[in-house]
């Protein structure tokens, strides 16, 4: 059975957290959380619009590990849980490829981007399209210079740590994103490409 | 005794299938985890010469005072005490940990929390410290208290006086007006 993209997102979408008794949301082998998603931009903004220019590249490489570690850690809790198991699973052989699809459907599902794979060589490239997402709203009017959307990146390379890299937990950081457009920057879409380090 | 309603926090979900976006009561809402906090929590508290923490506070005043003072008004919620549970319940709705104001004045306050998203996070990922971390946790406050006392941003600045992540069984917060 092929991915059934619109059925993965129409179904996870659907699913709603809850917090317990103590105010946590244990999920996916993970603590969740659900913030405004401009909490995530602000600080983005603030941090790479304070530093110096010698010290913008290294602000701009943490903000991409935070997502690519949230990445690898909540991408694998999803891939293993029992809603993947039960909406993606019965679609996917079992190949990484269609894993990465799979998990793509539930990326945008979350909320995370609206994004698809357009290109995929195995354990080379993988080139992913995201056509609307929440990191481009730092960008009101007018375009930026600089592609922002360091969550998708930081994800993007952790998915295909998952599926190419070492068992986890000792498969992270073997993968690396270029985003080379941007909504931010005036582009129709984000394009982000991923490679081998 | 004053009368109080009985108030919870209500949301209004919905997932645009377009734009692929969750809006709870109008926000756009995403899910993340405490590994992509803790980062921005370190990443902060590295970041000395811009003074990052502050910036992770100013962040989090920035998003959750218009949360906040839109919900307040939207739903007419004018009394303090309401305001508080308000306050209290969105930040569980969160899943940021249990809040919980002991006194609630426009000077001052005092606010404690028995679990924190971002300190039971930081152990889970790195183990205990000796220094605070939940910066969010210190923003939100700003924001909280900022919005209960209709009272612009920055009118408050709030200290974290004991932490879970340093050992402590719960962290505890000294807001007082800037």
């Amino acid at each position: 059975m092929a991915i059934d993209r619109k059925k993965i997102i129409d179904s996870l979408s659907k699913l709603q957290v809850q917090s317990d008794d103590d105010g946590l949301i244990p999920a996916f082998n993970v603590l969740v959380n659900q913030l405004p998603a401009s909490f995530w931009n602000n600080f983005g903004e603030l941090i790479t619009k304070s530093v110096s220019a010698d010290m913008l590249e290294a602000a701009q490489y943490l903000l991409y590990n935070a997502a690519n570690s949230c990445g690898y850690n909540t991408g694998y809790g999803i891939i293993t849980s029992e809603e993947w198991k039960a909406v993606v699973e019965p679609m996917v052989d079992g190949s990484p490829e269609d894993v990465l699809h799979g998990a793509f459907a539930v990326f945008t599902a979350w909320g995370w981007a609206k994004a698809e794979i357009v290109e995929l060589v195995p354990e080379k490239k993988m080139v992913v399209r995201a056509y609307d997402y929440y990191e481009s709203d730092i960008v009101e009017l007018g375009a930026s210079k600089i592609p922002s959307a360091y969550m998708i990146q930081g994800v993007c390379s952790a998915f295909m740590d998952l599926a190419y890299g070492k068992p986890y937990p000792d498969g992270n950081g073997t993968f690396q994103c270029e985003q080379v457009k941007g909504i931010e920057c005036g582009d129709d879409y984000g394009e982000f490409v991923i490679t081998p380090v | 005794m004053a009368k109080v309603r009985k108030v919870e926090w209500e949301i209004d979900h919905h997932f645009d299938p377009k734009t692929t976006r969750h809006y709870n009561n109008g926000t756009v809402t995403v899910l993340h985890c405490h590994h992509f906090i803790t980062l921005y929590s370190q990443l902060a508290d590295d970041a000395e010469m811009v003074d990052g923490k502050g910036l992770l506070c100013k962040a989090a005043e920035l998003s959750f005072y218009e949360v906040l003072k839109s919900y307040f008004e939207k739903h007419g919620v004018t009394k303090l005490m309401e305001r508080v549970a308000l306050v209290e319940e969105y930040w569980k709705i969160c899943g940021m940990g249990l809040l919980h104001f002991e006194n609630v004045g426009e000077v001052s306050a005092s606010a404690e929390m028995a679990h924190s998203h971002v300190d039971e996070g930081w152990i889970k990922k790195w183990g205990t410290r000796d220094k605070p971390v939940n910066f969010v946790g210190q923003g939100y406050l700003m924001a909280a208290m900022a919005a209960m006392y209709d009272l612009p941003m920055g009118s408050y600045k709030v200290n974290e006086v004991q932490s879970i992540v340093s050992g402590a069984e719960t962290s505890k917060f000294a807001i007082v007006r800037a």
